[in-house]
């Protein structure tokens, strides 16, 4: 879970208030991930316990301000360091239940073509927001890797299909 | 604004040849573009896509159905009255370009205009301003072999923007464009729809139908599919 570490990104610019970071991390990602200030602060005390953050007084309002220690920096050094391994990443559910509607011999064409569909439509509205925003690098390129990853999607329905109508299995199956 | 469609197909079918050999390249498609919508047709090669472009814009006559563009019935008019429609209302970009080789960049946009009847003077005004839009003005007096693959592109476009046309009709425009270019060119497109006209563009690259307002899926010659219109938060 990258949480800790973009807290520890966003506090090596300086230190920073626990609703400050909230605002930052959204700011940064888009509404890709937006965080509730309950995740921020039980993030922020578990890193507390972990010497990677270490925080200030208490100001008049009760808020406190967050610093990244040494072991923070070295633990945000390290994450930028390591490539995201696949096995680190969700299960793309699609691709589970295309695999499962083959296995079944259930009829995937009208799977395949509502997916397309629905997929289309996030595409849209994906570029339509990426026309509309007026937000930073940051967030822009979060956008650019949805719309690629919903174009990857459209191109791999397409192949789905290709490779379905030309396999005898799946024909045999339809007539 | 109007509410009517600037392009209207209304159970329109396309039959190539006749007997055993006849195929059928459309059927019964019903589509409207309304003024200021960007719609993008995609499906496999072969889906009709092409004939269903031609259609719209009148340079193919349907085997049965009707096409209607700002509001005239295409099957009543005579092939004078068609070709002044499509003159005055209808721009197309095709994959290859046809622009003319001996005619410079601002004399190829200039071309429908003087065929339109405007004189030389205002068809180069218009035609310099088309030029601009498409960030051109500086290649105007060159020709089409002295420009970038991307420029050709870009005066195909122009010729196809010039003299206030409403319906645009793209055939795979970003054809071998890299995708910055390939973006330029929907922009254009996007600017335009939003500046009133209607577009169908066919494409076969998810990223440049995803500036659509609408998309239509086409199998067999048939409308599969379409996505909902996104509502006009433009
Ligand atoms: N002039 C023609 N004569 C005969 N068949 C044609 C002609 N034009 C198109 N077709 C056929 O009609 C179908 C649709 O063609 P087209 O509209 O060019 O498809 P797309 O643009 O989607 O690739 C194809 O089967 C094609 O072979
Ligand atoms: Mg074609």
């Amino acid at each position: 879970m990258a949480i800790r570490q973009g807290l520890l990104a966003l506090l090596s610019q300086g230190p920073r208030y626990g609703y400050q970071l909230r605002a930052e991390f959204e700011a940064s990602t888009g509404a890709t991930w937006p965080l509730n200030i309950g995740q921020v602060y039980t993030t922020l005390s578990r890193m507390e316990r972990d010497g990677l953050v270490a925080p200030g007084e208490q100001d008049d309002q009760g808020r406190v301000v967050y610093t990244i220690t040494e072991a923070g920096r070295a633990e945000m050094e390290r994450w930028f360091g390591t490539p995201v391994a696949q096995s680190d990443r969700p299960r793309d559910e699609l691709v589970i239940k295309l695999a499962m509607a083959v296995t079944a011999a259930a009829d995937v064409r009208p799977v395949i073509q509502a997916q397309r569909v629905a997929t289309m439509r996030t595409l849209q509205e994906l570029t339509r927001a990426k026309r509309a925003s007026v937000a930073g690098p940051a967030q822009r390129l979060v956008l650019d890797s949805m719309i690629f990853q919903a174009e990857a999607e459209q191109r791999w329905l397409d192949h789905c299909e290709a490779v379905l109508t030309a396999s005898p299995q799946t024909q045999e199956r339809q007539t | 604004m109007s509410f009517d469609p600037v392009v209207r197909l209304a159970g329109v079918s396309r039959v190539h040849g006749d007997g055993p050999q006849a195929v059928a390249a459309l059927r019964e498609v019903s589509l409207d573009v309304a003024a200021g919508e960007l719609v993008a047709v995609m499906g496999p090669s072969g889906s009709g896509k092409s004939t269903l472009l031609n259609l719209a814009g009148g340079l193919d006559r349907p085997t049965s159905g009707e096409v209607v563009v700002e509001g005239r019935p295409l099957s009543g008019l005579s092939a004078g009255d068609l070709a002044g429609l499509r003159r005055r209302h209808v721009g197309y970009v095709f994959q290859d370009l046809n622009l003319i080789p001996s005619l410079t960049a601002a004399e190829n946009v200039m071309l429908p205009r003087e065929l339109d009847g405007v004189r030389m003077g205002q068809a180069r005004r218009e035609a310099m301003a088309a030029l601009e839009e498409v960030g051109l003005a500086e290649v105007a007096g060159r020709f089409p072999e002295e420009i970038s693959g991307g420029q050709r592109q870009r005066v195909a476009i122009a010729r196809a923007l010039v003299g206030e046309r409403r319906l645009i009709l793209a055939d795979e425009p970003t054809g071998a464009l890299d995708t910055p270019t390939g973006d330029d060119v929907l922009q254009l497109l996007r600017a335009r729809c939003d500046a009133g006209a209607a577009a169908l563009l066919v494409t076969h690259e998810p990223r440049y139908a995803g500036w659509a307002d609408r998309v239509v899926f086409l199998r067999d010659g048939a409308i599969a599919d379409s996505t909902l219109p996104l509502e006009s938060a433009r």
